[in-house]
């Protein structure tokens, strides 16, 4: 069944249609939620709050843009408000941001540059210093970089202009670099303690 | 070419990760080694990240059973023979019939096609107009065919009757200015894209008098 | 046949007469009671959990909601006549209320219900007017409200609101969340709004917008004719792009040139681009043959 059929019946309320719609979408919304989240059982809540909320409003729907854009804005913003409760405080989405946003540019820390970071972007570090980002760096990160999102279509999902979408992507690895560069550091600082222990351990 | 420093390169550095590399910044990465590792960490965790995006997980079966569930309840999945029209549901659905809907699609596709045309390349302005209007002729002629069979429409209620009739007119009268403004001026897109959403709100102003129309027989 | 048999019969006859004396007008009575109409006037009462789904379909009447703090739905209607029934039933967290003719052919004045409901706050909200009146106070989850001829008056709302209206018009005061308004001809009243997302358009109509213009904020008023009235303040940051194809811009703002322009519009028309401030929010303004004034707010 062609998309935009299913689309025509779920508005009419047929379960196939809707289970088409489901299917269609269902790993893509969940990967999102996954790499928002880090965690299976919360991702998976997500998103079926993200189709839910699709389908109580998809007899509003009136193709005036694409329809997989439409679902993943809700996504988007069904995980935002998770976090946002989960951080406590009522902030608004424009100020998920790193409170430097207005000095016009990332911290510029070029005391860590001996240590390169090359061999240490595999992807459980990357996915640890992305859990660290704050959630708008970390939705533009992920629907750009992850989910491969073009910055027009990022503005619409997330409502913002083009130039901020790529203004945040750009804070985001700068910040995800420094976290990277804070964990190489702290390993090597481990591996030097485990080093000095076994050796004073041999005298 | 001017020599350019850490600072400089700094501040470009967002559009040279965008793909807008100048001559002086790639002098200065092949000069200096700190912002040249910093740009390999930069398209070392956009290379990682796109590779991590290529895999797709699958959420658990439970996730559908329990959207079923939750659809069922809240009465969004409706039983077949309950899924067809009744006296307010097709007004609460509020889709056009199937000749509209055809009509509405190929007016979306055309408009889309007569919009899209990037203006930054010459065009041959006579073969655009005739392109145009070939394209939009049959389905004018068809939104008129249904807006003739409506001629005799009359819903229950004056004041909804009085509306919908008012606004057609408005909608026609807007369509008939809005095709001479883009036949003067066919390069102009405000036109353009205005004339595509009168047709657009036209073909929804004729749909929803089909559903009182239906309601009302 | 005996006398005995005959005065057996009579005294049936008789009983039976005596005893239709006694239940027929019992019988009248019953029947009577079982023919009276429904109160015009019903109160209703759904208990709901978090975040209910409330649908009204009501061709013709006032619609008022408001919210409260009670998890539940109430719905109190009033039919003009007895030719309408008016129906409220809930599944599960979903509560659809909705208005029939129990005749053919009933008059358009007999064909009219009125609805107070209220609702938990955070409920989502489906509302189908025709004509009448819709007006909803305090509701922050998301609302889809379609009239052809009712107006729409909104108060502090904060959840995704899409509005569409054929004539009727649309006012919204203190309203937060997104806001996506379409009309063909009428007016769009926006004042004192805290939305980071106005999509508002009407053919005809007038549109006014006074509100903050949020950070990041998009802010996009669009009419064929008629006015667009836009009120600033000196704190606000928007970058602004108006455009009427035939008519005026009158401007207030103090704008600094943009280094470009948005390659959207074309160069035909009376067009007007730059930033006011630090430019953080977006304003387009387009018309077509309608006047554009952005002024400053009293």
């Amino acid at each position: 069944m062609p998309e935009a059929e299913a689309i025509r019946l779920a508005q009419q309320g047929n379960a196939a249609a809707f289970e088409r719609l489901y299917r269609l979408h269902n790993r893509r919304v969940y990967s999102l939620c996954l790499r928002m989240v880090s965690n299976t059982a919360e991702a998976e809540d997500l998103t079926q709050e993200a189709f839910l909320q699709l389908f109580r409003k998809i007899a509003t729907f009136r193709g005036e843009s694409a329809f997989s854009t439409w679902l993943h804005r809700l996504a988007v913003n069904v995980v935002l408000m998770k976090l946002r409760k989960k951080s406590g405080t009522e902030t608004s989405l424009d100020e998920m941001t790193e409170p430097d946003e207005d000095s016009g540019g990332p911290r510029r820390d070029f005391g860590t540059l001996d240590l390169r970071l090359s061999g240490s972007i595999d992807r459980v570090n990357l996915q640890r210093a992305v859990e660290q980002l704050p959630p708008g760096y970390k939705a533009v990160f992920v629907l750009h970089d992850v989910q491969g999102y073009e910055h027009n279509e990022i503005a619409e999902i997330m409502q913002c202009s083009i130039g901020n979408s790529k203004s945040q992507l750009h804070k985001a690895r700068m910040r995800l670099r420094e976290l990277l560069h804070e964990a190489v550091r702290d390993k090597a600082r481990e591996d030097r303690k485990a080093a000095s222990a076994e050796s004073g351990s041999e005298d | 070419m001017a020599t350019i420093t850490c600072k400089d390169f700094l501040d470009r550095l967002e559009s040279w990760m965008e793909g807008d590399v100048h001559s002086d910044s790639q002098a200065h990465l092949r000069n200096c080694p700190h912002c040249r590792s910093l740009v390999d960490d930069l398209k070392g965790i956009r290379s990682e990240a796109r590779s991590w995006g290529a895999e797709e997980a699958e959420p658990s079966a439970r996730v559908w059973a329990s959207l079923r569930s939750q659809l069922e309840q809240e009465g969004l999945i409706r039983p077949a023979d309950a899924a067809k029209t009744t006296w307010f549901g097709g007004w609460f659905a509020s889709l056009p019939r199937p000749a509209l809907a055809s009509a509405y699609l190929t007016l979306l596709i055309a408009g889309a096609f007569a919009v899209s045309r990037p203006m930054s390349r010459p065009s041959n302005e006579a073969r655009w107009l005739a392109a145009s209007q070939d394209s939009t002729m049959p389905l004018r002629a068809q939104l008129i065919a249904e807006q003739n069979s409506f001629a005799s429409f009359n819903n229950a209620n004056p004041v909804v009757n009085a509306s919908l009739h008012e606004n057609l007119a408005i909608v026609d009268n807007y369509i008939a200015l809005c095709e001479k403004s883009v036949q003067e001026e066919p390069q102009n897109e405000v036109a353009r894209d205005y004339l595509y959403q009168a047709y657009q709100q036209k073909a929804d102003l004729l749909a929803q008098m089909t559903e009182r129309g239906e309601n009302n027989r | 046949m005996s006398a005995s048999h005959f005065v057996r019969k009579q005294f049936t006859w008789n009983a039976g007469w005596k005893a239709a004396a006694l239940l027929l007008p019992g019988l009248f009575i019953c029947g009577m009671a079982s023919a009276t109409p429904p109160p015009r006037r019903q109160e209703q009462h759904f208990k709901v959990d978090a975040h209910p789904v409330v649908t009204i379909h009501n061709p013709n009447g006032m619609i008022t909601v408001k919210a409260w703090t009670k998890s539940e739905v109430m719905v109190i209607s009033t039919r003009a006549s007895d030719y309408v029934e008016v129906e409220a039933e809930q599944m599960g967290n979903r509560v659809d209320v909705s208005t029939h003719a129990a005749a053919d052919n009933v008059a358009p004045d007999d064909m009219r219900a009125d609805y107070q409901i209220n609702v938990p706050e955070d409920a989502e909200l489906q509302i189908h007017d025709d004509s009448g009146e819709v007006n909803v106070a305090n509701v922050l989850g998301d609302m889809n409200v379609e009239t052809v001829a009712a107006g729409v008056d909104l108060e502090d709302s904060a959840g995704y609101v899409t509005i569409k209206t054929v004539g009727g018009s649309f006012q919204c005061t203190r309203c937060a969340g997104k806001l996506e308004i379409s009309s063909i001809s009428g007016n769009l009243r926006l004042t004192d709004i805290h939305s980071f997302h106005v999509h508002a358009q009407t053919s005809t109509g007038n549109i006014l917008f006074s509100g903050e213009f949020l950070p990041n904020g998009i802010y996009r008023l669009k009419n064929y004719s008629g006015v667009i009235e836009v009120r600033f303040s000196p704190a606000d940051s928007f970058a602004l792009s108006a455009t009427s194809l035939k008519g005026k811009v009158i401007n207030q703002a103090s704008l600094t040139p943009k280094s470009h322009q948005q390659h959207f519009y074309s160069r035909f028309g009376n067009s007007l681009f730059g930033t006011f401030n630090a430019g953080r929010a977006k304003v387009e303004l387009t018309s077509f043959d309608g006047t554009i004034n952005i002024l400053k707010r009293d």
